[in-house]
């Protein structure tokens, strides 16, 4: 698998769907110990509509079918959700207009204006514990493919995978400085953040959707 | 969970509908962005105050959509900030060539939709402003996080910017009110107990028997500490302290004193905190000038309240001393 296409694209956004459905419950749950418990609602009532509107989503390319998914989610969604998630897609699809297929090197820059759209809309950075601890590890990895089209894009799948599972341990300790779980302040130590284990079990369950093994994860809640 | 409820997923647009049917000729409803609107608005001639924020506070923020009062509300869900569509619908209704003052809490969510909302409303030549209403003193303003949330103190900004609006005042001078209103109040909160959002089942947090939240959030965030349930004058003397001090209050300030219940407290408690915090005004030489004791901000059935103190000046006491007519009415 050198390069992505379309169809891949629509096969990961339908697993992502699916995540937040089959999560709900889970994600508020997570929510709950430092938040306010709706992550998971929010979540779902963006993809919800998603599944409800898949027939008829915009396939003309990959951009125009992530930017219609960025507008049923800032429309619907409110809360943080609706606007991280929004911007999000929004910034990948914009970059990608014209394409019905991507390479590594193209998901890397669609990563990175994901990401620095999500940073400037939130406010939050690396370590703040919000998922972008996991999305920039994941592009970290994307991004160490640049420029190396051998590469095979299951095995940056699987290794992205890995360091999103990782982040959900790697940032428990933090204190979480954004959204309503900062004001929690010391008491989000030592709790997972709902935003990276949503990522971490998203990337799992688009392995499992490509067939690529998933790393190990004390998280998921399949 | 024992609630009310026929849908969870339909909670707020049936209490919206509620609403609406409860004061049918003078409010209007606009159910797909969730708009609750005065029925004579926009008035072209004024400057449109409105507000969306989480549910689950009624009556703030969309029970207080009235004549000197907000001109429009576009709640989101349960402790959910409104969609970006919601407010940007809610701010093109209200589209007056006098301008659009959106008052909002200091939650991210509510700030970042309405920050998305605006942009796209200002590319369209709507002329609108937004300000930031932080009056909880529970959380200590830090360079890391957004700051302090904005609870029951939302209520005095709303009465005074819409007297002032019915009165004809500017966009910027209605900013210059929000803006000394929300510096002169301060609040902070107790939970006895927690909530339940109708779509999640069951309670936010768990919170024992004996035990109480001190400085909790109006969504059961957890605010300074926990502990033991203490006697009601105890209880208020902590956070009087905390609010009187954070301004702070001096002997001889004109202040409105307002004892707010979180949402499952009867208004007799409230009577007892309130009787405890009017004696210590009292022996800190405030002197009140306007009492509120009632429920203004919940947190859907919280047990609990919140103190809030403004100080005063001639302006903001006429301000809130002008008719004002809301969706909730006691006669």
């Amino acid at each position: 698998m050198k390069e992505i296409t379309l169809a891949d694209v629509e096969t990961a956004v339908k697993s992502i769907a699916a995540t937040a459905l089959k999560n709900e419950q889970y994600f508020c749950e997570l929510d709950s110990y430092a938040g306010d418990a709706d992550f998971g609602v929010s979540l779902a009532t963006g993809f919800r509509i998603v599944e409800k509107d898949w027939s008829e989503l915009d396939r003309s390319s990959i951009g125009n079918f992530l930017l219609k998914i960025s507008m049923i989610i800032t429309r619907n969604v409110g809360g943080c959700s609706g606007p991280i998630w929004g911007t999000g897609f929004m910034r990948a699809g914009a970059l990608c207009k014209e394409r019905t297929t991507i390479t590594l090197d193209d998901l890397d820059k669609m990563l990175a204006a994901a990401i620095e759209g999500i940073q400037k809309r939130g406010g939050a950075q690396l370590g703040d514990k919000t998922l972008l601890d996991a999305l920039i590890p994941i592009r970290d990895i994307v991004h160490e493919h640049v420029g190396k089209p051998e590469v095979d894009a299951r095995d940056v799948l699987q290794r992205a995978t890995q360091v999103a599972n990782d982040a959900i341990e790697g940032t428990k300790g933090l204190v979480a400085k954004r959204g309503r779980q900062q004001f929690t302040g010391d008491r989000s130590i030592g709790t997972p953040d709902p935003g990276i284990v949503a990522i971490a079990t998203m990337m799992n369950d688009i392995c499992a959707e490509f067939g690529v093994a998933t790393p190990a994860s004390s998280h998921s809640n399949n | 969970m024992k609630k009310f409820v026929n849908d969870p997923a339909k909670f707020v647009p049936e209490m919206l509908e509620g609403i609406f049917l409860a004061n049918e000729g003078k409010l209007k409803y606009e159910p797909k962005f969730n708009i609750i609107y005065r029925a004579d608005r926009p008035n072209k001639s004024k400057v449109s105050v409105i507000q969306g924020s989480g549910s689950g506070h009624e009556p703030a923020h969309v029970m207080a959509v009235g004549p000197g009062m907000l001109d429009a509300a576009s709640p989101g869900g349960v402790f959910a900030a409104p969609p970006m569509e919601y407010c940007y619908e809610c701010i093109k209704l209200m589209n007056s060539p006098q301008g659009v003052l959106v008052l909002i809490n200091n939650y991210q969510g509510d700030r970042m939709n309405w920050d998305m909302a605006i942009e796209m409303a200002e590319a369209e030549g709507i002329k609108v402003k937004s300000f930031i209403i932080d009056d909880d003193v529970a959380v200590q303003n830090s360079s890391y996080t957004i700051g302090r949330r904005g609870v029951a103190g939302n209520f005095f900004v709303i009465k005074a910017c819409g007297a002032a609006a019915e009165r004809g005042a500017s966009l910027d001078e209605l900013l210059a009110i929000a803006t000394k209103v929300n510096a002169n109040v301060r609040s902070m909160g107790v939970a006895l107990t927690s909530c339940t959002p109708p779509a999640k089942g069951k309670p936010i947090f768990e919170l024992g028997e004996d035990e109480i939240e001190v400085g909790v959030g109006i969504h059961g965030e957890p605010g300074r500490r926990r502990d033991k349930l203490k006697s009601a004058d105890k209880i208020v003397d902590e956070i009087f302290d905390a609010v009187a001090n954070d301004l702070p209050f001096k002997s001889g300030d004109r202040v409105a004193l307002m004892i707010n219940g979180l949402g499952g407290t009867p208004p007799s408690e409230l009577y007892v905190l309130y009787r405890q915090a009017a004696l210590r005004c009292k022996k800190a030489g405030f002197n009140i000038v306007r009492n509120y004791v009632g429920n203004y901000c919940t947190s859907l059935e919280m047990a609990g309240a919140s103190l809030t103190l403004l100080k005063l000046d001639k302006d903001t006491e006429a301000l809130l001393a002008a008719p004002a007519e809301i969706a909730v009415r006691v006669f």
